[in-house]
């Protein structure tokens, strides 16, 4: 639900359609704009950290499709990322350019997710969760005996053209489009007759389908679109991360998943981007900060190990019970009051 | 596969089975009255068995009566816990939609596994030898002896008794019948005076409990580690297999689940090769094959209600 202030007023179908509708959203996502093409300059030698948050940002906006505008619950949206890197590392190995192993990664991925979707017609809900929990360890299982678990597989770095990308810088512009691309698509498909369908699937499956929704189709659909991005995702994170094990993918990496949607804002198109960039962070955060509290309290030492989960489980269930809109409701309400301040109404 | 593969492998399987049905009889009863999808009972598992591990090895005394007061005050902590928890995570998210509450009970998990491992770090350790250790052996007439080991004979006595005592608890006391009839109809229940608040924290205290016992239980057989955590996917499979809502189909379905994995699984995982690949570790995933093989037969499970959806 869209609140805008008053004085906005829409007098064609095209304005009332368009995603940045009002000056203050045009004007700020220009500056975001700016202030991503320039990111280099200003985040020197914490780019890494943007390039992460791409990646799995990509990944998300899938996840946001299929969770939260579609409504299907899925605890197994890493092994997608797998599916991609792994399709990806076997294409490059064998010669294919890294421009052609991307979109087939992801296209391979789109498959599993297709396969994956079907049973969701007949499974809902908490079963559907289970299932593609199942889903996860099984897949799992497989790249540790097709390929063997720890030490990794190396990848090739990506080139276009011929044109070998090395630096951090070079990969962040390669990301860059690749992310817009995913960002703006996802935003299009969600206002168009997909996104529609998708949302009256996801509020009452049985009612969307007696209005003309064919329901096997769409739940396929949004399956399959998840894993394509997810692909995608997993295609970029090997290229970058260079070497790729089983322990990428696992259901830890999943749930991380989940928690970039949901802490981000389910059913919204700006909650992954903005979960991802808040889980990144604070992943590395906390990896920064660990040895530094070593350092200052020895005898923590041990305990200080598993403090990203601590943390991190703590900071979602706080999140949940105080706002359970995720960042995006909470950028909304904060938008509001600033409209509205210093008075109550 | 001989006879005595087959035998050996179902007694075992059974041993492992009465404790996954004990997991599972808490993870079922919680989803019955409490409609909560608990993805943190595996934690639960690994918190008692943690605790009672600790606690027995650092309370004085001679071993055997510090692992009575330790077990019994890691009941305690586990009740605690699960009263903890309900007031203070779950009743705030009453009526939320079901993804946050699953988020939820992910998190929850992430907290305890973090707070433990963090305590006592990720290694296996044993306990004190509170129970006799070795091999019992099962005499045949003219066969091969069966050999089970002693502690698994225990614990599956053990899970066996509370199994019982837990269906009289909820067939015979006052509480019981309440947390019956809350799981049944809750509206009704709460009508006719039960407190379904009160019922909410007891399911969650009894889930700990019973995760509690699960998890010590199967430190004695196997010693504890980080890894009993992943029993609670166990008897997730357990419960679905059993259909989510039904006790008796959890307590089926531990046993089921505990006997394929010791048999099926074991065997795979010992003799089958795919590819010339032997598939090591195949009774890991077993759990899971189960669990989307009955999604896609029975979606409700062998005992579970059907769920009837109308407009």
């Amino acid at each position: 639900m869209a609140v805008r202030p008053a004085g906005t007023f829409k007098t064609t179908y095209a304005a009332d359609m368009a995603l940045l509708d009002t000056r203050f959203d045009q004007v700020g996502f220009a500056l975001l704009l700016l202030a991503l093409l320039l990111a280099p300059w200003w985040l020197g030698r914490y780019l890494f950290l943007l390039n992460a948050i791409g990646i799995f940002a990509i990944g998300a906006v899938g996840l946001s499709l299929l969770t939260g505008f579609g409504g299907q619950i899925s605890l197994g949206h890493a092994a997608f990322m797998a599916v991609g890197a792994y399709t990806s590392w076997l294409l490059t190995q064998h010669g294919v350019p890294f421009l052609l192993a991307l979109p087939l990664a992801g296209l391979t991925a789109f498959a599993f997710g297709a396969v994956v979707g079907l049973p969701s017609l007949r499974i809902k809900g908490l079963y559907l969760a289970i299932a593609t929990l199942a889903f996860q360890f099984v897949l799992d299982y497989v790249i540790v005996h097709a390929w063997g678990a720890g030490g990794g597989n190396v990848v090739v770095g990506p080139s276009l053209f011929g044109y070998a990308i090395r630096t951090e810088r070079q990969f962040y512009y390669l990301l860059l489009p690749l992310w817009l691309g995913a960002g703006v698509f996802a935003a299009n498909l969600v206002r168009g007759r997909v996104g529609l369908a998708l949302m009256a699937i996801r509020d009452r499956d049985y009612a969307a389908q007696v209005l003309g929704v064919p329901l096997l189709y769409y739940k396929a659909l949004a399956f399959a679109l998840a894993a394509f991005y997810a692909g995608v995702a997993g295609s970029l994170f090997a290229h970058y991360n260079r070497v790729i094990t089983n322990e990428h993918f696992t259901i830890g990496q999943s749930i991380d998943y989940i928690a970039m949607v949901v802490l981000g804002g389910l059913g919204s198109v700006w909650g992954p981007h903005l979960g991802a960039a808040l889980v990144i962070s604070l992943t590395q955060v906390l990896k920064i900060l660990t040895p530094a509290l070593v350092d200052l309290l020895p005898a923590f030492g041990r305990v200080a190990t598993p403090l990203r989960e601590v943390v991190f489980g703590a900071l979602l269930i706080g999140l949940l019970i105080w706002e359970p809109g995720g960042l995006a409701m909470l950028c909304r309400k904060l938008k509001r009051y600033l409209d509205l301040w210093p008075f109550p109404y | 596969m001989t006879w005595h593969f087959i035998a050996e492998g179902t007694l075992i399987g059974l041993a492992v089975g009465a404790i996954y049905a004990l997991i599972a009889l808490g993870f079922a009863l919680l989803y019955k009255s409490t409609k909560i999808l608990n993805l943190a009972h595996g934690e639960l598992v690994l918190f008692g068995g943690y605790l009672a591990i600790a606690l027995s090895t650092a309370l004085p005394g001679p071993p055997v009566l510090a692992f009575v007061l330790a077990v019994v005050a890691t009941l305690a902590a586990a009740a605690l816990l699960g009263f903890a928890v309900e007031r203070a995570v779950m009743r705030p998210l009453f009526g939320q939609p079901l993804l946050s509450v699953i988020i939820v009970t992910l998190a929850l998990g992430y907290v305890v596994r973090g707070v433990m491992v963090g305590l006592w770090g990720g290694d296996t350790r044993l306990f004190p030898p509170v129970v006799p250790t070795g091999v019992f052996r099962l005499p045949l007439p003219g066969l091969e002896a069966l050999a089970v080991p002693q502690v698994g004979v225990w614990a599956a006595l053990v899970a066996a008794v509370l199994l019982v005592a837990f269906s009289l608890f909820f067939r015979y006391s006052l509480w019981g019948i309440a947390m019956r009839a809350a799981a049944n109809e809750q509206l009704t229940a709460s009508a006719l005076g039960v407190s379904l608040k009160r019922v909410f924290a007891v399911a969650w205290a009894f889930a700990a409990a019973a995760a509690s016992v699960g998890g010590i239980l199967l430190g004695l057989w196997l010693g504890v580690n980080f890894a009993l955590g992943f029993v609670g996917l166990k008897a997730l499979a357990a419960v679905i297999l059993g259909g989510l809502d039904s006790i008796p189909g959890a307590i089926l379905g531990g046993f089921i689940i505990g006997v394929t994995e010791n048999l099926l699984g074991a065997y795979i995982d010992a003799r089958v090769q795919l590819f010339g690949v032997p598939l090591h570790g195949f009774k890991e995933i077993t759990p899971f094959l189960i669990i989307l093989l009955v999604l896609l037969v029975r979606p409700y499970g062998l005992f579970g209600t059907e769920h009837v959806e109308r407009l």
